[in-house]
């Protein structure tokens, strides 16, 4: 790969913006709470272009179109989950929790219900579903910077760690607000307008890639340069014209069957196949290909395994675990009440299906115009090598970089959310909540995740965020969710829930990432774990609370008042 | 809050105006409403509870429709895998549908709850507080 120039100075650009804008705030940024929320009153408009911005993260950027063109039309599961867990967030919790005025989980767990075990055991979910979150965008960072300058993956990660921590230490969301807003609409237009000239480009012709149940094959004669070592495997025999080295054996123009099975091709090595002939995958996306390119299902995490029952799983992660995500709640805090909470919501939910139509339009265009990325690309780039791909020359490298300028926005901005969500649960409750405590614990927050980061560059970033969805899925949205309706929720219930839903979640989790089960139903119950994890965490939360009626907190009507009356009204109470 | 530590103010009230006058009616009904908020009597209990009720209801509703728009997808894919080979301007209908189908849906949703929402809140501050009606209409 060479270093494409304007990619980077597209992504030094967007990363220098951030930067100054961050430290400007850090002349306002006073206590803790100016570092924790900007300030309580934002628009409607900026508030919800900042909930978008902050939302749209790695996994929507380059995950959603790489696992549409890696596994199938399924993977759009993802793109409609992401914005049903918005949905959903609207019709239960915006305008309640917004009422109830807490800023954090833990403080809205221990404000609602009395109890500082409670609050610590938030307080660790906060960190595990940050950094499970944290993890994919400092991932993306590795992949892009990887792509853009040929830098070994590990030199992204650590550059996008150093800025988000560095800068949030120095300035916290002050400035952020603003930014985050920005980069809703720079996000919007890195990814709206490669894909529409890309679309453009492609123009009519043959959709024979989109045929059911056939793989993908090379629609015209085309040449494959190989950057890398790769390995892959053709589908069925297939013929090639090799020059360069192929498992072991310099070639020059010398045409070569090649039977099912691996074979690997060197760094510098032209392929050169002819119309019709199916693209052969390349390793990596081997064991992730949904036997139908066009089918509705999901194959992610579970490797295929029944995938009616994986797509319910993802829908149940996607639509509840938006609620319990730690960076999102924070975000309520900044709206003036509870109808503005909701209109701000609704505008989210408007700018977010602006956006997503996107990644599935580069998905299904990879596909049909670029198969030749089955066997060079990887899922997570995709969207970083399609415009070269399509468009050789100058045009391509320059819509390359506002792809990558756009998914560095991408990394920046939800990166900084969650970092700010999980220093300031650490920090308060770890190490008494002071402005040099948060700033400590950003950095070592940051530092953490850096190095978790390292070895995971082999998944699916959307996989991986859809498995933070899950935990929150699990364990945070019950809480709330039970917290703002039910009145007879006590801490012990919530405990119970939040300890058996999310330590399921996560213990499935592992496992699949340990490859305790590769097929069947345990696959899919330990890779898509939602569809048993939030019925269990619901269920405990609900019996154990009736079990334990006596811890139930003194104060429910006034929490439940404060919750559900318009603040007109509350005010009229008050003022009596 | 501020109910918590306050001693019941029902001992301090002040009676019930009984006269027809507008503006004493207005007053009578005031303090049945936010009086009964504010001192946690059962009455204000069971204002809270039917606001709940409605609020709940409407978003279970909403909550309810949105999934088994939803959850029909997969099973219509499962149960009849013939309706996913349907083709329009040459794309495949999982395409159609879950690349950008489904969003009007679930956006039309969200802004029929977004006002219901509004409406029963308004509603109930009216019951609760006519002054707020009499406000409106001036």
């Amino acid at each position: 790969m060479m270093p494409n120039g304007p990619a980077a100075a597209a992504i030094a650009l967007v990363t220098l913006l951030t930067v100054t804008l961050g430290a400007r705030g850090l002349r306002i940024a006073r206590t803790p709470a100016d570092f924790l929320v900007a300030s309580r009153e934002v628009p409607s408009a900026i508030n919800a272009a900042a909930i978008s911005g902050e939302y749209l993260s790695a996994a929507s950027f380059l995950g959603i179109a790489g696992l549409v063109f890696a596994q199938g039309l399924g993977a759009l599961w993802y793109a409609v989950g992401y914005l049903g867990g918005y949905l959903v967030l609207l019709l239960l919790v915006a305008a309640p929790l917004r009422r109830f005025g807490a800023y954090t989980i833990p403080d809205f767990a221990s404000g609602r219900l009395e109890s500082l075990t409670l609050r610590r055991t938030a307080t660790v979910l906060v960190l595990v579903i940050g950094w499970f979150y944290l993890i994919p965008q400092l991932t993306g960072a590795g992949i892009t910077i990887q792509f853009v300058l040929g830098t070994p993956y590990w030199v992204g990660v650590v550059i996008l760690g150093l800025v988000v921590s560095g800068n949030i230490a120095m300035g916290g969301m002050k400035g952020v607000t603003f930014v985050q807003s920005f980069q809703y609409w720079l996000k919007l237009c890195a990814i709206a307008i490669p894909a529409l000239v890309l679309l453009g480009i492609a123009g009519p012709g043959t959709a024979r890639n989109l045929s059911p149940d056939r793989e993908a094959i090379f629609t015209h004669r085309t040449l494959v340069h190989v950057s890398d070592n790769i390995s892959f495997t053709p589908s069925r025999p297939i013929r090639v014209t090799v020059t360069g080295v192929l498992d072991r054996r310099r070639m020059r123009h010398q045409p070569v069957q090649l039977t099912v099975g691996r074979h690997q091709a060197d760094a510098g090595t032209d392929l050169s196949f002819s119309a019709g002939t199916p693209v052969p995958l390349r390793i990596s996306l081997v064991s992730a290909h949904a036997p139908s390119w066009d089918s509705p299902l999901v194959t992610a995490g579970t490797d295929g395994a029944h995938p009616l029952v994986a797509t319910y799983g993802l829908i149940i992660a996607t639509f509840f675990g938006a609620i319990g995500l730690p960076h999102i709640l924070v975000r309520f805090y900044t709206n003036r009440n509870g109808p503005s909470a909701r209109r701000t919501t609704m505008i989210v939910l408007i700018l977010l299906s602006g956006f997503y139509v996107f990644p599935a339009l580069l998905g299904v265009l990879s596909r049909l115009r670029a198969p030749q990325l089955y066997l060079t690309g990887d899922t997570n780039s995709v969207v970083l090598a399609l415009p070269t791909q399509l468009l050789p020359g100058k045009a391509g490298e320059l819509l390359a970089a506002l792809v990558a300028a756009g998914a560095f926005a991408a990394f920046l901005s939800t990166s900084s959310g969650l970092l700010v969500s999980v220093a300031g649960a650490l920090s308060h409750d770890v190490l008494g909540g002071s402005t040099r405590a948060f700033r400590l614990c950003a950095l070592v927050a940051g530092g953490v995740a850096m190095v978790v980061a390292l070895p995971l560059d082999r998944y699916s970033l959307t996989v991986l965020v859809g498995w933070a969805f899950a935990i929150a899925a699990s364990s945070f949205c019950p809480l709330i969710v039970l917290g703002i309706w039910w009145r007879n929720l006590t801490w012990i219930g919530a405990m119970a829930g939040l300890v058996a839903g999310g330590g399921a979640c996560c213990l499935a989790i592992v496992a699949t990432m340990l490859g305790a089960a590769t097929r069947g139903w345990g696959a899919v119950l330990l890779g898509q774990p939602a569809i048993w994890t939030v019925p269990l965490a619901f269920c405990t939360m609900i019996v154990i609370s009736l079990l334990t009626r006596q811890a139930l907190p003194s104060n429910v009507e006034q929490m439940l008042q404060r919750m559900h009356l318009p603040e007109a009204l509350m005010q009229r109470i008050h003022s009596r | 809050m501020s109910t918590g530590s306050d001693p019941p103010l029902r001992a301090t009230r002040p009676p019930r105006v009984v006269a027809w006058g507008h503006a004493q009616a207005r007053l009578q009904h005031d303090m049945i409403g936010v009086g009964d908020l504010h001192d946690d009597t059962s009455y204000g209990r069971l204002l809270v509870r039917s606001l709940m009720h409605a609020q709940i209801s409407l978003s279970l509703m909403c909550l309810a429709i949105a999934l088994t728009v939803t959850a029909s997808i997969p099973v219509l894919a499962a149960v009849y895998p013939e309706v996913i080979r349907f083709r329009l301007l040459g794309l495949p209908l999982t395409a159609l549908v879950l690349g950008g189908g489904i969003y009007p849906v679930l956006l039309a949703i969200g802004w029929f709850y977004h006002h219901q929402a509004g409406k029963l809140e308004a509603r109930f501050l009216e019951l609760v507080d006519p002054a707020e009606r009499n406000r409106h209409d001036a």
